[in-house]
């Protein structure tokens, strides 16, 4: 089925006219122009290789790097500080050209502006090429071989130096290296789940078997890999021009949407840079008919947008990403796209595939049924011992047939690994009886070399049994044992006793029913079960010099002592129920979808609880009723098993129906194709949606979500490409780790975005207040900066260490239209109420200043022209005293000085509350975050270089302060907390009121 | 009736949240929801939202808000507000309470002295036509309006005779009034502007006063009178032959030390000290620096050129 879509896929796309396998061995030598014996000469190798250049796939075209660099140039605020840099420029070129006394200042101004811009730019290339550095050194594995027939000789060479016409052989385990049709092949088997997503081998032989070129036998897959037996082949078509190729090229054309955090920075910037240009206009338009100059209204102008502007805002976000990028590759989601983090928080529904993912991975004996009675076996990662009652002399009968009727083996040298952990040689469900048997019983190969095999029929599709005849470790006992295993009602039909508790009885139809009870019930579970039986061959018919002949079957094959069943599933991993109960607390949906049969799936996700307990499919009530499945109402059944063969036929309105109506979905039997089908389908619910996948048909569906998760250890390298996110341990619980760290950085990032709004106005309104007032300017553009880029980056990238402060995996996800990431509330209350405090208590350090050296506040107002007039050197101040201009601009950076100190210790306050929005600072606790404390020790510790160590840098504007300024703006930053614990108070008391509603954010 | 009816409704629902309750049915909102976030929408569509939003005649709300809402939200805004200001005023005024209004805290930013001159019109450049008179007069008048406080008479009438050749230190408590010295103009001499009212102007023998800045408690040179020397700054020592001094050798005398703030010291006058430059090049730009020399008194700073010091171009014509 899965092949067939690939076709339907591809065809309709790029047509494949390619009848390579049909031709006969012949005929390809002579169209590659090669031999089969002694392949292609190094020369016409070379020529090949530089014609069609070399077999690896065209990686995803990537935006030049100068291109990315000069995004991060001009994105977010940049713009807004280039033109404040412009500014600065022209009015440099005016004052310079009018021969004004110091025009430089504003030179600088511009050139630290445009510094700022360009050191942020760089910062934030830096922190993506690291980021996409993680994916390319992942994506860069170990160069793959193959071996070649070159010059008549043997070879390994790279895969990629691989050309049309070349002769390759390939054995088990190796990755076939390109499209290779196959002239010799011995037992081969190949794995198409890169291709496919069905993992199920499946034989390749030279045979042509459809005219098909993907469905046909004779023909093995570029990145397909073969599973067991050996085969030789002509490579017939290399690098983009392979299958994978051309699907993968595919996939790069399903476009890929902004994620859901770059949305909310986006819509964040455009907040802040509004109120940056309007405040700036604004009182532009006030200066100018305030009969300012217009050159010192564009300067006002320089200064309002830089005060406006978080300048090291975007460069903390993109820090504290990738701080929870980081965290969470430790538990093993390794995020290719820093933005990915928070879009992982935000998802609303998981389609998720069951098997790897799910599930173990890994047939494993789930239950047993012998002496009429079922039993459950451990189907844990770490088994060691089973619990279930081995005392019966039926399980010594049972254990030794399931020991001796397999062909599966340890490969050697693993005897100090767990059972589990062993690497076998054999299918799945004879891994699964071997491990089982020697879990169990011990040392299983020592077992089978005490009961030597004399004859074997291996397991084929018309027989549908597999059988043995060993002789017994029973020295008394000479006689041969047959032991068989295969499909129950086949096992069934051969025998004519049943052995219960140890003992052969006769086969009745009430022990048949049981029997059959037994069967439906295990198969009901969708497990896959096995039939077991027995004979002692009487000795004196089957001396031990009997020439057993497989072909004739010379031995008896009916009339056998039936013994048990075992039944196998790939078990659901140990973590995964949990965490499927975590998304469900967290109102996340959770939809399966795979290629398995309905009936596993469902079984499957009723046991990780992703069909929980209670809930019912349409069918489960038609059946409970005993009413026809027509008849019941859909919209009463919460859980689905929707079969791929129904998703084919169903239109899009059904598909958002069964996506809107129930609210536990499978999807079984379903392509990879179909996954795309429902990703957009949820889509159009309005879910963020998370994926996983690890074929390369899982590209488009992995690139179309919003978050693509690709398997870290069954992925393919195409689908590791298309998504934006690896799960290294392939564990579905890893996902929901992800989620919880994407929940609480969006949480966080609101807190360092309140934290640095909040003085922004600090910054603000000593310009307002400058220009309405016409007071001394209370702080300076490059002040500003060393706020914004100095003493405030530590704190805000600390709050992305804040612990959540409730359970955050207890609320639903969150709605991308409404919860923002900067919300009214956010802005308003770090402006209006916060930001007003800081900048209150800010002026009164500054007329403290200004006082105490004799400048009263009645003085200062409407003193700015003569104050700033070079020519007056004889200023009077309050008290009679005289002031030289430079006296007096000393004066005025000691005021910037203390300003920009008050803000600082009123910063480390505002950091302090930022820590939780609800729960008070004495719940969250003041020292859990230790990080915290960096942030304030940096702050303050900052502050203190640039006072005291650079107060003698003129151009920095710094003075030495005295030291009790610093505590003038103490009683605000209380004030701060108080009214702060007072208002999340009352959030807490009153949920809902109207003060919930203004004050939350 | 318009379809951007319900859309609106479930906006104004997110925005003030308060009618969340009201909306009809989830899911239609949802739907609604899915749209928005979908579709880019026309600016017609845009037009009737923002006009909705201004003023939504079905929730009765202007700006996503209700009458209710908005009273409440700019009453908490003024009892907020108000407790701040008040808060401000407080901290102010006990910050006031401990300043003293005699004396400033701190006068570490004012002293040493700066120094200033005049006449002073528009720069420090002094430039004029001997035989023009309307480029000289504004000089003149200047000169007079700035002297009219050190005429004889008003200083007899309000101040009292010093003794010379040591400081005044005028004890009693802080806030007493505070006697100042006599600083007669006559006491220029030729620069007093009596004998000649154009200080000289009319001849090309410009007279320049030069004024120290008050410092309150200031005593400047530590027990030796301060002295003032000028001389041409980077240019031909030549151009300027010759400059008198008054009074004395132009010092400022310790008499009128310490300055004690203008609430108690009210009369007080700063001393000066005249610069009769009789012979400096004509027709030329003569760069000058005039300097204070003593104890205590800095004049080399390199970014405050009144510091100790001033800087000025004489520029006299024929």
């Amino acid at each position: 089925i899965q092949l067939l879509e690939v076709t339907q896929h591809v065809e309709t796309h790029k047509h494949i006219k390619s009848d390579d396998h049909k031709l006969s061995t012949e005929e390809l030598e002579e169209k590659y122009g090669t031999s089969i014996s002694k392949g292609l000469s190094s020369a016409r190798a070379a020529e090949i290789l530089a014609r069609d250049g070399p077999n690896s796939l065209t990686p995803p075209k990537a935006t030049p790097e100068i291109v990315k660099f000069l995004k991060q140039m001009v994105g977010g605020f940049s713009i807004l500080l280039w033109i404040g840099a412009a500014f600065s420029w022209i009015s440099f070129g005016i004052q310079f050209a009018q021969g004004a006394e110091s025009p430089f200042d504003n030179l600088y101004l511009g050139v630290v502006l445009a510094l700022v811009v360009i050191l942020t730019g760089i910062f934030a290339y830096y922190q993506e090429a690291k980021s996409t550095n993680i994916m390319a050194s992942f994506s860069k594995m170990i160069p793959q071989q193959a071996l070649v027939i070159r010059d008549a000789e043997k070879k390994e060479l790279p895969a990629d130096q691989l050309v049309v016409g070349d002769i390759v052989e390939i054995k088990g385990g190796d990755r076939i290296p390109a499209d290779i049709r196959l002239i010799f092949t011995q037992g081969c088997k190949v794995d198409n789940s890169s291709l496919t997503g069905e993992s199920e081998p499946q034989s390749r032989s030279c045979d042509f078997t459809h005219e098909n070129p993907l469905e046909t036998r004779n023909i093995a897959f570029y990145s397909t890999t073969c599973v067991e037996g050996t085969a030789t082949g002509i490579v017939i078509n290399t690098g983009d021009r392979t299958i994978i190729g051309r699907i993968a090229s595919l996939a790069s054309g399903v476009g890929n949407g902004k994620t859901p955090i770059a949305i909310e920075i986006e819509h964040f910037v455009y907040l802040v840079a509004g109120v940056a240009i309007s405040i700036g206009v604004l009182f532009f338009i006030i200066s100018v008919s305030m009969r300012y100059k217009i050159l010192d209204s564009i300067i006002f102008l320089i200064g309002i947008i830089v005060a406006n502007v978080p300048e090291g805002l975007l460069a903390t976000v993109t820090v504290s990403l990738s701080l929870t990028a980081k965290r969470m590759a430790k538990k093993n989601c390794l995020v290719k796209n820093l933005e990915a983090v928070e879009t992982l928080g935000s998802t609303s529904i998981i389609c998720s595939d069951k098997t790897g993912t799910l599930t173990q991975n890994r047939m494993t004996v789930a239950h047993l049924w012998f002496d009429d009675q079922i039993y459950s076996a451990d189907t844990s990662e770490d088994q060691t011992t089973q619990p279930f009652d081995q005392s019966s002399q039926t399980w010594t009968a049972l254990s030794k047939i399931v020991t001796l009727c397999n062909r599966a083996e340890f490969r050697p040298g693993q005897e100090n690994l767990p059972v589990m952990k062993r690497v076998v040689v054999g299918d799945a469900s004879e891994t699964a009886l071997l491990k089982f048997a020697e879990v169990v019983l011990g040392d299983v190969m020592d077992i089978r070399a005490r009961n030597k095999k004399v004859a074997e029929i291996p397991f084929n599709s018309t027989n549908k049994f597999q059988l043995s005849i060993h002789e017994t470790d029973d020295r008394n006992d000479k006689r041969f044992l047959l032991v068989m295993k295969g499909a129950p009602e086949r096992i069934l039909e051969r025998c004519s006793t049943i052995m219960i508790n140890g003992k052969e009885e006769p086969l009745d139809s009430e022990k048949a029913e049981a029997f059959q009870t037994a069967y439906m019930e295990l198969g009901g579970m969708g497990e896959r079960v096995l039939g077991f039986c027995h004979l002692y061959l009487p000795e004196n018919e089957f001396p031990d010099t009997y020439p057993f002949d497989t072909d004739s079957m010379n031995f008896p094959t009916s009339n056998l002592c039936f013994v048990g069943l075992l039944s196998m599933i790939d078990p659901p991993r140990s973590t995964v129920p949990d965490a499927v109960s975590k998304c469900r607390s967290a109102g996340i949906k959770v939809i399966m979808v795979t290629g398995d049969h309905p009936i596993t799936a469902k079984a499957i996700a009723k046991s990780v609880g992703i069909i929980s307990a209670t809930s019912e499919t349409v069918e489960d009530m038609a059946k409970r009723l005993n009413v026809p499945v027509e008849r019941v109402d859909r919209r009463q059944a919460t859980a689905a098993v929707v079969n791929g063969m129904e998703l084919k036929d169903m239109s899009l309105q059904q598909l958002d129906e069964v996506l809107c109506n129930h609210s536990e979905i499978v999807f079984a039997r379903t392509s990879p194709q179909q996954k795309l089908i429902i990703v957009e389908g949820c889509q159009r619910q309005g879910a963020v949606v998370a994926v996983t996948g690890d074929g390369v048909n899982d590209s488009p569906a992995l690139k179309k979500a919003d978050i693509g998760i690709a398997m870290g250890i069954a992925g393919s390298d195409a689908a590791k490409n298309a998504a934006d996110m690896v799960l290294l341990d392939d564990n579905f619980a890893s996902i929901v780790t992800g989620v919880e760290e994407g929940r609480l950085i969006f949480d966080n990032l609101k807190k360092t975005i309140a934290y640095t709004l909040t003085k922004n106005i600090a910054e603000l309104c000593p310009f307002l207040i400058y220009i309405i007032a016409s007071i001394p300017m209370p702080i300076g553009t490059i002040t500003i900066l060393f706020i914004d880029l100095g003493t405030d980056i530590i704190p805000s990238v600390a709050l992305a260490y804040e612990k959540a402060e409730s359970d955050i995996m207890n609320r639903r996800p969150r709605n991308k239209s409404k919860d923002r990431l900067v919300n009214e509330q956010l802005a308003v209350y770090s402006y209006l109420h916060i930001g007003i405090m800081q900048s209150v208590g800010a002026f009164v350090t500054y007329f403290t200043v200004y006082a105490e050296q004799g400048f009263l506040p009645t003085t200062l107002l409407g003193v700015r022209v003569n104050w700033e007039s070079n020519a007056i050197n004889d200023f009077e101040d309050s008290y009679g005293q005289e002031w030289t201009k430079y006296q007096r601009t000393y004066l005025q950076w000691t005021g910037y000085t203390a300003f920009f100190v008050s803000i600082t210790i009123q910063q480390v306050a505002d950091l302090i509350i930022r820590k939780t929005r609800r729960n008070s600072i004495f719940q969250q606790g003041l020292f859990r975050n230790k990080v915290i404390w960096v942030g304030i020790f940096s702050q303050i510790g900052i502050a203190l270089i640039l006072t005291y160590g650079l107060g003698h840098v003129t151009a920095l504007n710094f003075t030495p302060l005295r030291f009790q300024y610093w505590f003038v703006a103490v009683p605000f930053a209380i004030l701060i907390w108080v009214y702060d614990e007072v208002r999340k108070l009352f959030i807490r008391r009153y949920p809902g009121s109207w003060w919930d509603k203004n004050m939350y954010y | 009736p318009s379809p951007a009816l319900p859309r609106s409704r479930a906006r104004s629902g997110g925005g003030e949240r308060g009618h969340e309750g009201e909306a009809e049915d989830p899911n239609s909102e949802e739907e609604e929801e899915t749209k928005q976030a979908m579709g880019s929408k026309t600016w017609r569509e845009l037009a009737g939202d923002l006009k909705l939003f201004l003023w939504n005649r079905e929730e009765r709300t202007c700006m996503g808000r209700t009458a209710t809402s908005w009273g409440l939200i700019l009453l908490f805004y003024f009892v907020f507000y108000t407790c701040l200001a008040g808060m401000f005023a407080f901290c102010m005024y006990v910050m006031l309470l401990t300043l003293s209004p005699y004396t400033p805290t701190y006068r570490d930013r004012v002293s040493p002295p700066g120094v200033m001159i005049r006449p002073y019109l528009h720069g420090f450049t002094i430039a004029f036509n001997v035989s023009k008179r309307s480029t000289w007069q504004p000089y003149v008048d200047s000169m007079h309006r700035f002297l009219a406080a050190y005429d004889d008479k008003v200083q007899e009438e309000k101040n009292i005779e010093c003794v010379a050749g040591r400081y005044f230190v005028q004890g009693g408590h802080e806030g007493e009034e505070k006697k100042a010295c006599r600083f007669k103009r006559s006491l220029l001499q030729s620069c007093s502007g009596l004998g000649d009212p154009t200080f000289g102007y009319s001849r090309g023998q410009p007279c320049v006063l030069l004024k120290m800045n008050r410092i309150i408690g200031y005593r400047p040179g530590a027990g030796v009178p301060v002295s003032v020397d000028c001389k041409v700054q980077k240019g031909n020592e030549s151009d300027l032959r010759s400059v008198d001094f008054y009074p004395g050798n132009g010092t400022f005398d310790l008499m009128y030390y310490p300055y004690y703030g203008k609430i108690t010291h009210v009369n007080y006058t700063s001393p000066l000290v005249a610069m009769h430059f009789t012979d400096v090049k004509r027709n030329n730009l003569v760069p000058i620096q005039c300097s204070l020399k003593g104890e205590g008194i800095i004049n080399d700073v390199n970014n405050d050129r009144f510091l100790g010091r001033i800087l000025f171009t004489l520029s006299i014509g024929k």
